[in-house]
């Protein structure tokens, strides 16, 4: 059973919802609205990386202390996750540190 | 808290400010400390004293009442006369004096419990409480902070105390910091991050490791650079000298035919690497001369330079 190993990784809808203190509608929303990734199953259930769960909570953020729509926070996270990339590139360890 | 600041100097707009003036003052700096878009943990702190700010001024009814009544303002029942209220205060001040000077005529109002309200209660928490409609508990953002550390820090790893603004004012923390750490590397302090609301876990922080100029080494990656300054006949014979490293000498064999330039490396001796393998150090010749040579030295470069053939300016 290998694509059960996948899985103990992965979060089903409700145990996502769960943790992430939301109704799985709320979830199934943020889905379709592309701000959570997730993957289906061939039983067409959805499936969640433990590390969306920080991107519900920044979504919840955004909205709480913006007030942005799903839509802006869509754009705001990829490009946040754009200058995270970015950031990176620019502390990369081919920077010379001395002198 | 910005407990004793002014909410007009928070949004740095003037008393008279309009309500557009207030709101366009509050996006602009929403924007820029907001949790997510400014890792700098001293940025959490504002973007609450702003919205904080802002759910008071944003609202002509509380700003009335914040203008009228000052900080204290939620303490005062809603159908308190503004000038009632100072006569009260001043009467109060001027009277025994006693006890609670600065929060005035409190007692005279007194009402529920008594004491001071904490602002925090009533926004229920900036994130989650206020957030409402259907979220939960919401975690803190991760936040991100400088540290700098000399070469030796980062060959030798260790501990380092460092301090951060944080939620109560400025933070101690104990880091160690693992040995072999390169610049730009993060180090992760889970849960030392932005708070959460309601209960829930707190961010992380990461530590941006930058490491310092340093005058006898210069680092790429985990490769250590230094100079191996060599007089001419050690350049031209061969020898073998000590080099420093950070940690501890190190013997470099210069071959005989050295020019200045080359770069003799020592595998594995730069900056150890915890998951693999170590930098090389490398010692570059250069080639220095006497800057006022003696008698004698000066008679034998003379005979050497009757004797030699050699051209440096010719190619090979």
């Amino acid at each position: 059973m290998s694509h059960a190993m996948v899985r103990a990784t992965q979060l089903d809808l409700d145990t996502f919802a769960a943790a992430a203190g939301l109704h799985p509608e709320m979830i199934r929303r943020l889905v379709a609205l592309g701000i959570l990734d997730a993957t289906r199953d061939s039983s067409g259930r959805l499936w969640f990386a433990r590390r969306q769960l920080a991107v519900v909570a920044r979504c919840q953020r955004l909205r709480a202390g913006l007030g942005l729509n799903y839509a802006a926070v869509g754009l705001v996270l990829d490009l946040l996750d754009r200058i995270a990339t970015l950031e990176a590139a620019l502390r990369g360890p081919r920077r010379p540190g001395g002198q | 808290m910005a407990a004793d600041r002014d909410f007009y100097q928070i949004l740095g707009v003037p008393r008279t400010a309009s309500q557009d003036e207030i709101q366009r003052a509050y996006r602009k700096l929403a924007r820029a400390s907001h949790p997510d878009i400014n890792k700098d943990p001293a940025a959490e702190e504002r973007f609450k004293d702003i919205s904080e700010a802002y759910d008071v001024l944003s609202d002509p009814q509380t700003r009335r009442r914040y203008d009228a009544f000052g900080p204290d303002f939620r303490q005062v029942p809603e159908d308190v006369d503004p000038e009632t209220w100072r006569r009260a205060r001043a009467g109060a001040r001027a009277g025994a004096g006693a006890g609670r000077a600065g929060r005035g005529g409190g007692s005279r109002f007194s009402y529920g419990a008594g004491g001071d309200i904490d602002v925090e209660d009533l926004l229920g928490g900036l994130f989650g409480g206020r957030a409402g409609r259907g979220w939960g508990p919401v975690p803190g953002a991760d936040q991100e902070a400088e540290i700098e550390l000399s070469i030796e820090d980062a060959y030798r790893g260790g501990r380092r105390s460092i301090s951060l603004a944080g939620p109560d004012g400025a933070r101690t923390l104990d880091v160690t910091i693992p040995a072999g750490v390169t610049n730009g590397q993060r180090i992760r302090l889970a849960g030392q991050g932005g708070s959460g609301g309601d209960g829930a876990r707190a961010g992380d922080l990461y530590l941006v490791v930058r490491i310092a100029p340093h005058p006898n080494y210069r680092l790429e990656g985990r490769d250590l650079h230094v100079e191996l300054r060599l007089a001419p006949w050690e350049a031209a014979l061969g020898t073998s000298v000590a080099v420093p490293t950070p940690g501890g000498e190190a013997k470099v064999t210069v071959p005989e035919g050295t020019s200045s330039g080359r770069r003799l490396r020592l595998r594995g001796r730069g900056v150890p690497n915890p998951r693999g393998k170590p930098g090389d150090l490398f010692a570059e010749a250069k080639i220095m001369v006497p800057p006022r040579p003696s008698k004698a030295e000066r008679e034998l470069f003379e005979q050497l330079a009757a004797a030699s053939d050699f051209d440096p300016r010719r190619r090979q």
